[in-house]
């Protein structure tokens, strides 16, 4: 049912409706309506009708001008004229003027009919095909503009500062001095590498295939426990890991991978330096086919504001750490790619937790 | 001091290669750092009753998070005028990207621009020309 094509047939004559309705519903979804207010209803609630049948001669306006009057507010559907008169200047020029696809002899004969819609319902895949691509196209124009930009400062801006070092260095004689430079320029270089090692996410979370494999969240959880408790350690930050998982899970451990690593790696960076007590919990779920994931820290929060805005592409609503603004973009994407969703919730100074779910596949 | 100096970015080795340039050429300088344009601002709104600092001069990056140079220079630009005469702002900037420069030149009180990195050259440019402009007497 769902996927026949939705039709609309409008018409002043009653038994014409009736015929055309038993002579069609079972192939097609059709509506039909004895006056324009009606089918504009119609429209309005079935944004998805696909072909719009309207007889020429009725009572208060024609079809030719019903046609004319909607294309602008309803552009999508296909729209056909029905005319058993001999009417034929005014549909050529509506036709002409592009606001009539095709029209039909009445009495129609049904394969006539069924073949208007079938053609008509070619085009109009064809169209919205074409809106779709158009929509991605102006995203990825968008984020290509938003690239050429960012990739002049975040990866221009370190080098720069590089090359400014290297001068200043050159009337430099004080050894402890050359040191906190040193230290600075490998700052800046890291966050270059950083810079380019998300840009790689950033590339194969947009081209790359799911690779569906069985996901224990157990093992997967191991090798960030290593990475991360060594900085836990080091930053006197109190982290906890809690799994439950006792069913199989399936999806792709990359993805899945970046999305975690992102999380805990923003929960540590942004914590805050004058919280006595530090803390990142990571928190794994997987209950009836669906995982739930949270990230929680005692960090500085992000203001109500900026929350809107995090998973914008080089967004950065912090200075205190060097960010590529990559980070919760890629999150997204990913998140995108595997069917899940993501929420935040934070409060300024306090912490924030982050909720991942995701659907196994 | 008749000349001060304000350097705001959020690149900890950008602040001290612009103070190392500055105060190698004038070693008794004063430089306020900022690594957040916010904190820049109030600063200006807490300073204004200097009247020893004839002129500061603000080194000021375009591309910072939560404000930017632009968001920056908005924001001071509503200051009253007494308090805006006192600063000289300089854009930073990494790129040269044409947007980034046409913006800058849109604003009145970015007096002009440098690319990074501070060159010893380009602040000697810029401090004559300040010198000259506010009368003042820098100490060798």
């Amino acid at each position: 049912m769902a996927d026949k094509i939705k039709i609309l047939y409008i018409d002043d004559e009653m038994d014409n409706l009736t015929g055309f309705k038993a002579s069609f519903r079972l192939d097609y979804q059709v509506f039909t309506s004895i006056n324009i207010p009606g089918a504009i209803e119609h429209l309005v609630n079935h944004p998805d009708i696909k072909v719009i049948f309207c007889d020429q001669r009725m009572p208060l306006k024609t079809g030719v001008e019903f046609f004319e009057e909607i294309r602008t507010t309803f552009p999508l559907p296909m729209r056909i004229l029905l005319t058993g008169y001999t009417d034929i200047e005014a549909v050529i020029d509506s036709i002409n003027r592009g606001n009539i696809f095709r029209f039909v002899k009445k009495p129609w004969d049904e394969a006539e009919i069924i073949s208007a819609i079938e053609e008509a319902n070619k085009f109009y895949l064809a169209n919205s095909m074409l809106s779709i691509k158009n929509d991605e196209l102006q995203k990825a124009y968008s984020e290509l503009d938003k690239f050429a930009y960012s990739v002049s400062h975040d990866i221009r801006g370190p080098l720069s500062g590089i090359l400014g070092a290297i001068n200043v260095a050159r009337e430099m004689y004080d050894i402890a001095e050359m040191k906190e430079m040193l230290f600075l320029m490998e700052k800046s270089l890291k966050k270059l590498d950083t810079y380019i090692l998300s840009m790689h996410d950033y590339y194969s979370l947009q081209r790359g295939e799911l690779q569906i494999s069985d996901v224990d969240f157990n093992s997967l959880t191991d090798e960030f426990k290593h990475i991360y408790t060594a900085f836990a350690n080091t930053s006197n930050i109190n982290f906890k890991i809690n799994i439950n998982q006792h069913e199989p899970f399936r999806n792709d451990v990359a993805p899945l991978k970046l999305i975690l690593n992102n999380l805990l790696s923003n929960a540590f960076k942004y914590q805050n330096k004058h919280n006595s007590v530090k803390e990142v919990e990571l928190i794994i779920d997987v209950r009836k086919g669906v995982a739930t994931i949270q990230v929680k820290d005692t960090g500085i929060g992000i203001l109500g504001n900026h929350i809107g805005e995090i998973f914008n592409l080089f967004y950065r609503a912090s200075s205190q750490e060097s960010g590529s603004g990559f980070g919760l973009y890629n999150v997204k994407s990913a998140l995108l790619k595997l069917n899940g969703q993501i929420e935040v919730n934070s409060i300024l100074n306090k912490g924030t937790t982050f909720k991942v779910t995701l659907p196994t596949k | 001091m008749e000349l001060s100096f304000i350097i705001i970015d959020d690149t900890e080795l950008d602040h001290f290669i612009a103070k190392r340039v500055i105060t190698n050429r004038h070693k008794t300088a004063h430089v306020k750092s900022f690594m957040d344009a916010t904190l820049a601002l109030e600063h200006i709104i807490e300073e204004r009753g200097d009247a020893s600092t004839k002129v500061t001069l603000v080194f000021l990056d375009i591309y910072m998070p939560i404000m930017n140079g632009f968001q920056f220079i908005e924001e001071f630009e509503k200051f009253h005028p007494d308090i805006q005469d006192k600063y000289y702002i300089v854009a930073l900037t990494s790129s040269r990207e044409v947007s980034d420069i046409n913006r800058i030149k849109s604003y009145r009180s970015f007096k002009t621009w440098l690319t990074k990195p501070i060159t010893a050259e380009a602040l000697s440019v810029l401090l004559n020309k300040i010198c000259k402009e506010f009368n003042i007497q820098l100490p060798e």
